[in-house]
């Protein structure tokens, strides 16, 4: 929050408190409201959706917690600690997910994967949608989960990146059956705990992660301290400014945890995909049956037939939650788009929603809870989606 | 004062009446269990309750307490044949589940313990004795707000011995083309799928994998919903409403009973129904719809004329 000076009239105060103080408020009431009201009418998984989402958003916002700004923080800057925090929600959520798997699946070399988590083919379709995903990542400007809670920042371009998003993720459907055929039916689903344990798993994830930590911090650079800037109150420190994305990145490990034991592993797409997939039903330009894809784990996209679906509570409080927390930190700035502006973020939404469809997941999906669950699958989509990223920014600049 | 046969027979009168009251709640204490009966008798070393479901991750995100994990999918079926789990492969399951000799066992399972009925269906294939369905299953057991455990039990290995498999209650397709044919007449057969498959209206519900490139329905069936063997929780209805119901679809344990549906699990529901409550002679026709409907040179009652629309 802006500090409230002398010079500040009446009315000015005013407007500032009803944005700063009474609106967020009044949106954390009433997601409190909508989740309680939601587990008398629809039981405990949707209301707690909701609240995830909610904390999600918030974390995300504060944090901000963006695949695409902090990748670009290193590569135009050199500083790695945005990118170090995305490894810190790695490692908790390893530690959580393995804790997790010991109930869920005793034996893990039984060929029997845990239920729900993220867990995908490892095929060069799966390369090349994450690619696709990352350079569509670089053209909007953020990924699809950054995209979300920028909408509540204000950020009139995201609108434009998710209708992108919901295009492409109509084309990802076209395209599947003839992708399954050709290289995902016969690709093999690898989870590490089956090949080495759960001790060699976390070991193995544990030491890949580290050794990232080790190479990043090792070609930080340091970004000097903030001239000028006054020691911030421990209310500035939590509302005012952002957080370091560390924390955000130890929250959102342990979030990601919860989230897996309660309801579903973390992930944005799935009704993003349900809205798509529907919609594309409707006007009848998508084939009738998408081959072996619900068998698969990651962001489902099933046909709409609920109108709140746990992933829609999700978004839904993943949205207003960053909105309150974007206004009630002063974060909350609409700015105009221009045409191009608009056209490179739709263009990128499209890449993101066709990749994000393709690879079963995005950032959050198949990175984020894929590596969790100590998927190949999720590290096969960190390194192509990186390497997208990477070769796209190059050719920007 | 009263004398001594008046309170004989008012005594009498209360046994009777109870007798005849729970008789009325529990129909048949032999096939069911009631949840209040399981929550007092989880604790002991001679119970094995078992779940069976159908949806993945169902078990894992919470079960009964001490409860051992049966997968429809993979345990209760061959894998790669289309067939019933062998039985050298059911008798290491139960013994890997603790299952001795005399144990009791009691099964439940998600929607509407289809997929459990289908395990006490296998269970009697395989001559084990002394297993009961949760009355109302796991939606019931949850409703009620009992507790769930996300813990694995761990039993000692048990040293079962299952039988020979016993295809006496179990129906293949030359048989029921002979119902069909009429060369069986003696025999009954129950559909159990919704009306709208059953007339030939839809060949399957939406969003279902296993079709057939056939409507209708096996000449001779007559449709009794599944659903009407339960209550509003999904317990069974009483034997005298369950022995009701079916009789006015000319069904009364006079002739043998063959049940089906699309894939075999919903008939197992009435399959146990009509068997294990009313004590009819029944088959489980596990084949159903989906080998039915797609066998070549079958006859097919198909009410509605719908004609299969693929290519």
């Amino acid at each position: 929050m802006e500090n409230i000076t002398a010079t500040d009239t009446a009315p000015a105060l005013r407007r500032r408190l009803l944005f700063s103080t009474v609106l967020p408020t009044l949106i954390a009431a009433g997601l409190i409201a909508g989740s309680w009201q939601l587990s008398v009418s629809n039981g405990d998984p949707l209301a707690l959706s909701l609240l995830l989402g909610a904390t999600f958003g918030v974390l995300l916002q504060r944090a901000r917690f963006c695949f695409f700004c902090v990748t670009r923080d290193f590569l135009d800057h050199r500083d790695a600690r945005g990118l170090l925090g995305i490894l810190a929600a790695l490692a908790v959520g390893t530690l959580g997910y393995h804790l997790i798997f010991g109930l869920f699946v005793p034996d893990p070399a039984g060929g029997r994967l845990p239920p729900d988590a993220h867990i995908g083919p490892v095929s060069w379709v799966l390369a090349l949608a994450a690619f696709t995903f990352g350079s569509g990542m670089t053209l909007s400007g953020s990924c699809i989960s950054a995209h979300l809670y920028r909408l509540g920042e204000g950020a009139i371009g995201s609108v434009a990146a998710l209708g992108g998003v919901l295009i492409g993720f109509g084309l990802g459907f076209a395209t599947w059956n003839t992708l399954y055929l050709a290289g995902i039916d016969q690709a093999p689903v690898i989870w590490l705990p089956d090949l080495a344990g759960y001790g060699g798993s976390i070991l193995i994830q544990l030491g890949g992660l580290g050794l990232l930590a080790l190479a990043l911090m090792r070609w930080h650079r340091p970004a000097g301290p903030a001239k000028g800037a006054a020691p911030a109150s421990f209310r500035g420190r939590l509302i005012g400014q952002r957080w370091p994305t560390y924390v955000g990145g130890l929250l959102i490990g342990a979030l990601a945890v919860m989230a897996y034991l309660r309801v579903a592993p973390l992930g944005v797409t799935a009704e993003l995909g349900s809205l798509a997939r529907t919609a594309g039903n409707g006007l009848g330009v998508l084939p009738d049956r998408l081959q072996g894809l619900d068998g698969f784990s990651g962001c489902a996209t099933a046909v709409k037939n609920v109108l709140l679906s746990e992933n829609g509570a999700f978004i839904i409080g993943l949205i207003l939650a960053s909105l309150a927390s974007a206004l009630a930190a002063g974060d909350f700035r609409p700015q105009r788009v221009t045409v191009g502006k608009a056209a490179g973020s739709l263009a990128g939404g499209v890449l993101m929603g066709w990749g994000a469809m393709t690879a079963l997941g995005c950032t959050v999906g198949t990175l984020l809870s894929g590596i969790m669950a100590a998927a190949v699958s999720g590290w096969v989509f960190a390194l192509f989606c990186l390497l997208g990223l990477w070769v796209t920014w190059r050719i920007r600049n | 004062m009263i004398s001594t046969p008046t309170i004989r027979h008012i005594a009498g009168g209360i046994a009777f009446a109870l007798f005849t009251g729970l008789a009325a709640a529990n129909p048949n204490t032999d096939a069911l269990v009631t949840t209040d009966w399981l929550a007092d008798n989880l604790d002991r070393d001679d119970l094995t309750v078992i779940e069976v479901s159908v949806n993945p991750g169902k078990f894992e995100r919470g079960h009964i307490p001490g409860a051992v994990n049966f997968r429809w999918h993979t345990d209760l079926v061959d894998t790669v044949r289309r067939d019933i789990v062998d039985r050298a492969s059911f008798q290491t399951l139960l013994r890997d589940a603790g299952v001795s000799g005399d144990d009791e066992i009691v099964l439940y399972g998600d929607t509407n313990n289809w997929f459990a009925a289908w395990g006490a269906w296998i269970f009697d294939i395989y001559g084990v004795d002394s297993v009961r369905l949760l009355d109302g299953g796991r939606d019931k057991w949850e409703a009620e707000g009992r507790p769930l455990s996300l813990r694995p039990a761990s039993h000692p290995q048990g040293d079962i011995e299952v039988s020979e498999a016993d295809e006496s209650i179990r129906a293949f397709l030359p048989e029921v083309v002979e119902v069909a044919s009429n060369e069986a007449a003696n025999t009954q057969l129950v559909d159990i799928r919704s009306a709208a498959e059953y007339e030939g209206r839809i060949i399957a519900p939406d969003g279902v994998d296993e079709l057939s490139v056939r409507a209708g329905h096996i000449p001779g069936a007559v449709n009794v919903g599944w659903g009407n063997a339960v209550n509003e929780d999904g317990t069974f209805k009483s034997a005298d409403e369950l022995r009701a119901i079916y009789a006015q679809a000319g069904v009364d344990g006079s002739k043998p009973v063959i049940t089906y549906c699309r894939i075999g699990e919903r008939s197992s529901h009435t399959w146990f129904a009509l068997s294990k409550i009313l004590g009819y002679d029944v088959k489980n026709y596990d084949g159903s719809w989906t080998e039915y409907g797609n066998s070549v040179g079958v006859p097919v009652t198909n009410l509605a004329g719908t004609v299969w629309g693929g290519q």
